[in-house]
């Protein structure tokens, strides 16, 4: 019975082939339309904004609302494909001039933030200081960073997790061990707990910047010492949503050194924080380039085949929902692109994005196009064995998402502030 | 951080005094029957009995209310222990040859049991073996100034009382009787251990000694001498003195006793007087212990344990009862561990007369009347089998109404018509507790079907009455009792004695929920198999059919099958019940899982119950279902499909309960032997042999996946609580009946009900509409659900008001409701259902919320003046309390060990602030987080204690006792209260005024204020202050992080 409706919705949502788009650029807004199927190249749709923002002769920055309500760039085919794909089903522009475009604004929740916040941080604008680039955002929301260096020993490291809007599993384990801390009456073993494996494909694996043997120390601001291993655990997947983990790593060599917060070398410190963190890992790109059903193969990958299938998947059941029920539509931003929101100056915000796999990398297809092969493949030839499998993993993230009210819908209204789920009837 | 939120705790030495005054934490009585008993002991002239276990308790019993606990500090078992008669001191043999003596004393204002020191016989120089002087049975004088001790290696040592000074010199070893003992007896073998000294009933100076080969030696102690040897050839067990010294009994191994005759013209007796065996001619076993009574009105009473025809009767634990012809078979249900009689020990009476004859069983105890014929049983005011059937869930009510009680009480007297007027034997000390002002009501359910009723008003747990409703269903094997009925069996005449029966006919008619409305009477009762009983009090017996209804609970959805039990099917015909609880009407869930969650509202004639597959709301006026609702996630097909669990579960019940019953028959050995060297060895071969294993085999460390529930885990949909409340659903404006479900996965139903009026109530029916649903994020199951009024009080329960039993609750300000998951609590308003407080408690402190309960906190200070709170039980075996609304931690105390699982999921709380949890399957151990209401024993003992000049220089070990102490805890705990508390708080707390300080005070704080803590004002605040601490920082983002989502 679900499999027949589900099928029918996305069906009758690939029917539909015109997206309707509305963009920004400061308080004007103009609307037209593209085709869902054949956008067309980045190049001509950034020459078709200027050309109906009459503003041809400025180099300006796309961004666009996706379904989480977070604003991501446009400005490559990829993510042109992506932004119109997820249409939900306007597909909301917004245009910055180059100059004036602040990268932090990108990412998780920069949509949703409060309007008092973003008010005040208007105003704060011109104080700021100059965000630094570390090249290109490529799609997407940051998934970690690294935190509070300025107030940290030199050996620690308070590593943020973003799982928020990201379907990638955590992905770590964590143990008892003992670890030796200098202590007045000399050198002391005393007991700790620790990393003890990284799932590949995990969100702390991808992010780099927890490592097997790191010695956790924290957990959300709270000492883990005198607490046993379930009560670290159950501590961290109570603040799973927002995981920040205070650690030592086992590996000091690429330790922030102190000296580097002025602000001219703190790049610096980024950079090689974070390259700590990749060296330890398989190469991005090569591991996204592999087909869907290469990984399949990888015993351990086929959690990160799910989520491959699931973010498409999920966007495409998202909007549908969401069309039935326009008057959920979430209400309109600010017309300016939000500026950054207060970050705290030691935050380096920029340390470790990392783009979600499947939408990353140049040998990356149509997602949407995926999707409608792979309902096509059902009907064609549901024996094969791995599209069954396919099939199966996706009617399962279907399923999920159908019934999973977080996933319906993004944006929160004025007054909710909770974390919990109101549904009005 | 911490610091920070120390410095704050100690800023309010005001708000300190208060809770100091609320709060205080307890252990204050441990109900029921301790685990696992080892030893017994009497004390005729204080009349106070003793009870030893193998934990290493001591629990002194007198008078219903008299009661004392200690424990030896280390936990081995106690093997014998012996009152000295009428000082109040009791002297304690442990498994690994240790004496303690205890005493009875005034301390502090409270009378106390501790332990005051202890010995250990040392080895004797040149002989190796440590079990040479091993101890085997220790002998009193009557004096009380001389044990007596019995070793393994056949020796006798004297140790002066109460100093515990061994009288080197008086020892007697076997060499010395050995001179005596002719040649033909000897045959190269010793005497063997020690196996019964007794001393002469007439003259104090001889004593009785019993080796284990059968050789009896009555001893002149003064004189050193052999006054008479016995020479017996069969294994020894006991011996006892008939009261004129002529003669005594001894009893073998082989099931026989035999009468010897105390003859001082002749030193040696060959043969006794009489030998028989009395359940032969087949091989019996030991008979292990023997007493032999005159009395006044005819023959003489033997009273013994064992002998049963090993073949046939084998596995009984029996104790026989013999007087001339009448012999009586009490035939227990579990092991005989120890007996005695209450008797006169006047020594100017001729006669022993004995009263009653008290058993010490492995799993109760049980007091015959000797004196009524027929022997009876006399029922005990305390130490009530709580575990005669295992306790699978309790249920408290606090302050129950006159008419309730007596209505239970005359059920439960008419059930079990008393058999004896004979009062209470065991009856020393003086009860100094006032009487309870309020009367609690303590129910248990159990395996078998049954509901337990206990009145848990003072310190000694009552049993009142008991519901059964295995009578209600055809059962897999319908237990006929004609099987076991005397007559069928001429020989040996048994008798059924006591109440313990670990046998369960049918794991499906367990009790799971329970529910009891104090004030109209009636009670659900609800079961493995989906079964909820709604129940009345009727003070008159009737038959009657019982009416059935079916709810489904899958509704419509398609691909659910259910694998685990059939529903339990109600009886055809008629059934006639006795008074006490009548069943109006029997609902059946289908598919018919265990009930996870019962609650009713006998104002509204509605019941709601819950299952893993979801629940329902049920009329039981007219009956007919309401409202059924599916919880399952359709993703839980395959968990749910083949519902392993529950099965694995059934079984492993019945696995238990056969576990069980094996292992109460299993007969322990009579002596183990733990300090012999051989032992030692083998000790410590086992554990190198431990260590190696991990060594050679590289076993993955323990570790902990860290990932965050997901919609798909399994038994998401299980309702965990319900409740109903009369408040806020659909607008600000108008109240009604609501009723509100929690699920494993996070989710709140709540549903407005239309309930007709009274009058109407025929005409119309009851409607539900579903007014919200509240996922919550974190989706940790839902434990509790309330609703609080305007002032922040929890609602009255049904009836409460329209009686005019409590204040109407506030119907102007704005409701709220307070949810509390597995990790957090949640307050949010209503009916907008938008968050104002919360305490994340996990998040913080990384345990995790297993029981939580409102109660009023009075204080000791001023009589009107109390504070609700919020009593939190979490899975590391500590309580905290929190206030409601404001949800600021106030106290934690450490209550059970986090490795006590059995103990964490059997508390319960009381309404005011009380609570219990199983210590053992048998024991309830009763706690007070209230500094007001505690229910502890308060006693006296009038002793008689001679003048003891080595009792002040000898050093004291510290006393430990089982019972937690009143003075400690308050102090010390309030400290560690700042590691409780709630950042969001804590910055409120900086924020905002004064008054808001005072959380506690509910009435004062506006719902409003509290919830104005949005999360831009913390950061905010955040941003102004600089130097705030930056971990703060981190919470706050991650509030902001979080948001909501409405869906429409």
């Amino acid at each position: 019975m679900n499999r027949s409706f589900n099928k029918s919705q996305s069906l009758r949502y690939l029917d539909c082939t015109a997206v309707e788009v509305k963009s920004k650029y400061g308080a004007e807004f103009r609307r037209f339309s593209v085709d869902r199927f054949k956008p067309g190249k980045f190049e001509e749709f950034y020459k078709l904004i200027l050309h109906i923002h009459r503003i041809t002769n400025m180099e300006v920055m796309l961004g666009y609302a996706d379904v989480h309500g977070d604003l991501l760039p446009i400005n490559n085919d990829d993510n042109f494909c992506k932004a119109v794909s997820t249409a939900n089903p306007l597909l909301r522009v917004f245009i910055q001039r180059q100059e004036e475009v602040d990268y932090s604004s990108f990412g998780t929740n920069t949509l949703t933030r409060k309007k008092k916040a973003v008010v005040t941080l208007r105003n704060d604008v011109n104080r700021k200081r100059p965000h630094i680039r570390i090249g290109m955002p490529q799609d997407f929301r940051p998934v970690s960073s690294i935190i509070d260096v300025d107030i940290l020993p030199e050996s620690h490291r308070r590593v943020r997790l973003y799982r928020h809007g990201s379907d990638k599993p955590l992905g770590f384990y964590i143990r008892d061990g003992t670890s030796v801390r200098v202590t007045p009456h000399g050198l002391e073993k005393v007991p700790g707990i620790f990393i003890s494996r990284m799932v590949p494909g995990g969100l702390a694996e991808s992010t780099g910047l927890l490592a097997v043997n790191d010695e956790v120390l924290e957990v959300n601001g709270i000492e883990v010492t005198g607490k046993t291993l379930d009560q670290v655990t159950d501590m961290m997947i109570a603040n799973s949503h927002n995981l920040i983990i205070t650690v030592k790593p086992v590996n000091q060599r690429n330790n922030i050194v102190r000296s580097s917060r002025i602000s001219g070398s703190s790049g610096q410190s980024t950079d090689s924080g974070s390259s700590a963190g990749f060296a330890g890992m398989p190469p991005p790109i090569a591991g996204h380039s592999f087909p869907p059903d290469d990984l399949e193969s990888d015993e351990e990958s086929d959690i990160v085949i799910e989520s491959n299938l699931k973010r498409p998947s999920r966007r495409s059941t998202s909007s549908t929902a969401s069309r039935a029920q326009p008057q959920a539509m979430p209400p309109a931003p600010p017309p300016p692109p939000p500026p950054s929101p207060p970050r705290p100056p030691s935050v380096i915000s920029t340390a470790s994005f990392h783009s979600q796999p499947s939408l990353n990398g140049a040998g990356n297809h149509n997602l949407s196009y995926k999707l409608h092969r792979d309902l096509n493949l059902q009907h064609h030839h549901s024996s094969t064995p791995i599209i069954r499998e396919s099939n199966g993993s996706l009617h399962k993230i279907l399923n999920t998402l159908r019934t999973d009210p977080r996933h319906s819908l993004a944006l929160p209204r004025g007054g909710v502030e909770e974390d919990g789920t109101v549904i009005t009837l | 951080m911490m610091k920070f939120r120390f410095r704050r705790q100690g800023n309010d030495p005001q708000r300190e005094k208060i809770k100091q005054d609320l709060f205080a934490f307890n252990k204050t009585v441990e109900h029921g029957f301790p685990n696992q008993p080892s030893a017994l002991a009497y004390d005729p002239k204080l009349r106070l009995m003793a009870i030893g276990t193998k934990s290493g308790a001591v629990k002194v019993y007198g008078s219903p209310g008299v009661e004392f606990t200690g424990l030896h500090k280390d936990m081995a078992t106690v093997t014998q222990m012996h009152f000295l008669p009428g000082q109040g001191r009791l002297l304690s043999l442990l498994d690994d040859n240790t004496l303690h003596l205890w005493e009875i004393s005034l301390r502090e204002g409270a009378t106390q049991l501790e332990e005051i020191r202890s010995f250990t016989l040392p080895g004797r120089p040149g002989i190796e073996s440590t079990s040479a002087t091993r101890v085997t049975v220790i002998l009193l004088k009557w004096s009380c100034d001389v044990a007596c001790l019995g070793t393994e290696g056949g020796g006798v040592h004297f140790l002066e009382l109460p100093s515990l000074h061994l009288l080197d010199s008086k020892s007697l070893f076997q060499d010395e009787i050995m001179q005596s003992v002719p040649e033909d007896y000897k045959s190269g073998k010793s005497l063997g251990p020690v196996e019964s000294l007794q001393e002469h009933p007439q003259n104090p100076s001889k004593i009785l000694i019993g080796y284990s080969r059968g050789l009896v030696v009555l001893w002149d102690q003064t004189t050193r001498q052999v006054d008479n040897l016995f020479l017996g050839n069969q294994q020894l067990e006991s011996l006892g003195w008939e009261s004129s010294g002529k003669t005594f009994v001894s009893s073998h191994s082989d099931g026989g006793y035999m009468v010897w005759a105390v003859n001082s013209s002749s030193p040696r007796t060959q043969q006794p007087v009489s030998s028989i065996i009395p359940y032969g001619p087949f091989p019996c076993k030991a008979i292990n212990k023997i007493l032999w009574r005159t009395s006044e009105s005819g023959a003489p009473i033997v009273l013994f344990s064992g002998g049963m025809p090993r073949a046939s009767y084998g596995d009984r634990h029996c104790v026989t009862v013999l007087q001339e012809k009448t012999q009586v078979t009490l035939d227990f249900t579990s092991r005989v561990i120890d007996f005695f009689t209450i008797h006169s020990t006047d020594g100017a009476k001729d006669y022993d007369n004995p009263a009653a004859l008290v058993v010490l069983l492995e799993e109760e105890l049980v007091v015959i009347d000797l004196q009524t014929p027929g022997w009876p049983t006399i029922p005990s005011p305390y130490l009530a089998p709580l575990h005669s059937s295992a306790i699978t869930c309790s249920y408290h009510i606090s302050n129950v109404p006159t008419k309730l009680w007596e209505r239970v009480l005359a059920a439960g007297q008419q059930q079990s018509p008393p058999q004896t007027h004979v009062k209470w034997p065991i009856n020393g000390g003086k009860n100094l507790a006032p009487d309870p002002k309020h009367k609690g009501l303590l129910l248990t359910g159990h395996e078998d079907g049954t509901v337990r009723f206990w009145d848990a008003s003072g310190v000694s747990l009552k049993p009142l009455y008991k519901l059964s409703t295995a009578n209600i269903f055809q059962t897999d094997c319908d237990h006929n009792d004609s099987l076991t009925q005397p007559g069928e069996e001429e020989w040996p005449p048994f008798r059924k004695v006591g109440c313990f029966d670990p046998y369960s006919d049918d794991p499906r008619l367990g009790i799971q929920k329970i529910s009891l409305c104090k004030y109209s009477g009636k009670l659900v009762v609800a079961g493995t198999a989906g079964q909820v009983l709604v129940m009345e009090v009727n003070e008159e017996m009737s038959d009657h059919l019982i009416n059935t209804a079916t709810v489904d609970l899958l509704q419509d959805r398609e691909g659910f099958s259910w694998k685990g039990h059939d529903r339990l099917a109600p009886k055809n015909g008629p059934i006639s019940f006795p008074p006490g609880f009548h069943p109006i009407i029997l609902v059946q869930c289908l598919p018919p899982a265990a009930v996870t969650a019962v609650t009713l509202h006998a104002e509204w004639n509605l019941i709601a119950f819950g299952t893993s597959h979801g629940f329902g709301l049920f009329d039981y006026h007219r009956r007919g279902a309401v409202l059924a609702r599916c919880t399952l996630h359709p993703n839980d097909s395959l968990a749910m499909e083949g519902p392993l669990s529950r099965v694995k579960s059934l079984k492993k019940s019945l696995r238990q309960s056969f576990r069980r019953i094996r292992k109460s028959r299993v007969s322990g050995k009579k002596r183990v032997v733990i300090n012999s060297p051989t032992s030692k060895v083998q000790e410590a071969n086992a554990q190198l042999a431990e260590q190696a294993g991990p060594a050679d085999v590289e076993v993955a460390p323990v570790q902990r996946r860290i990932e965050p529930r997901s919609a798909d885990d399994s038994l998401s949909g299980v309702v965990r609580c319900l409740c109903f409340a009369d408040t806020y659903l659909r607008d600000g404006t108008h109240h009604g009946p609501t009723m509100w479900a929690g699920t494993n996965s996070g989710s709140v139903y709540a549903y407005a009900l239309e309930v007709p009026s009274l009058e109407k109530f025929s005409e119309q029916s009851v409607e539900a509409v579903l007014g919200k649903e509240i996922q919550l994020m974190h989706r940790a199951p839902v434990v509790s659900i309330a609703v609080l009024d305007g002032r922040g009080n929890p609602l009255p329960e049904p009836y409460e008001v329209s009686q005019d039993l409590a204040k109407a609750p506030d119907m102007q300000g704005s409701h709220s409701v307070l949810i509390a998951s597995e990790e957090q609590f949640k307050v949010f308003t209503l009916p907008k259902v938008s968050a104002k407080t919360k305490f994340k408690l996990t998040a913080h402190e990384g345990c995790r919320v297993r029981k939580v309960a409102l109660a009023n906190f009075g204080s000791v200070s001023s009589d009107d003046y109390s504070e609700n709170g919020l009593m939190c039980l979490t899975n590391l075996g500590d309580i905290h309390v929190f206030s409601i609304p404001g949800l600021r931690p106030q106290v934690r105390y450490d209550c059970i060990r986090k490795e006590d699982i059995s103990g964490i999921a059997s508390c319960v709380f009381t309404k005011t602030g009380q609570g219990f949890y199983l210590i053992s399957p048998s024991e309830f151990e009763r706690f007070s987080l209230s500094a007001r209401v505690i229910t502890e024993p308060v006693c006296t003992v009038d002793l008689d204690r001679p003048h003891d000049s080595t009792a002040h220089s000898n050093n004291t070990p510290g006393s430990l006792q089982a019972n937690g102490t009143h003075k400690v805890p308050s102090a010390n705990d309030s400290h560690s209260l700042g590691e409780a508390e709630g950042v969001l708080e804590e910055i409120q707390a900086a924020l905002s005024s004064p008054p808001l300080d005072s959380p506690n005070s509910s009435a004062d704080i506006t719902l409003d204020t509290t919830g104005d803590i949005t999360v831009e004002d913390v950061k905010d605040f955040l941003v102004s202050a600089e130097e705030a601490e930056k971990n703060l920082k981190n919470i706050s983002e991650e509030d902001a992080r979080s948001p909501g989502i409405l869906i429409k």
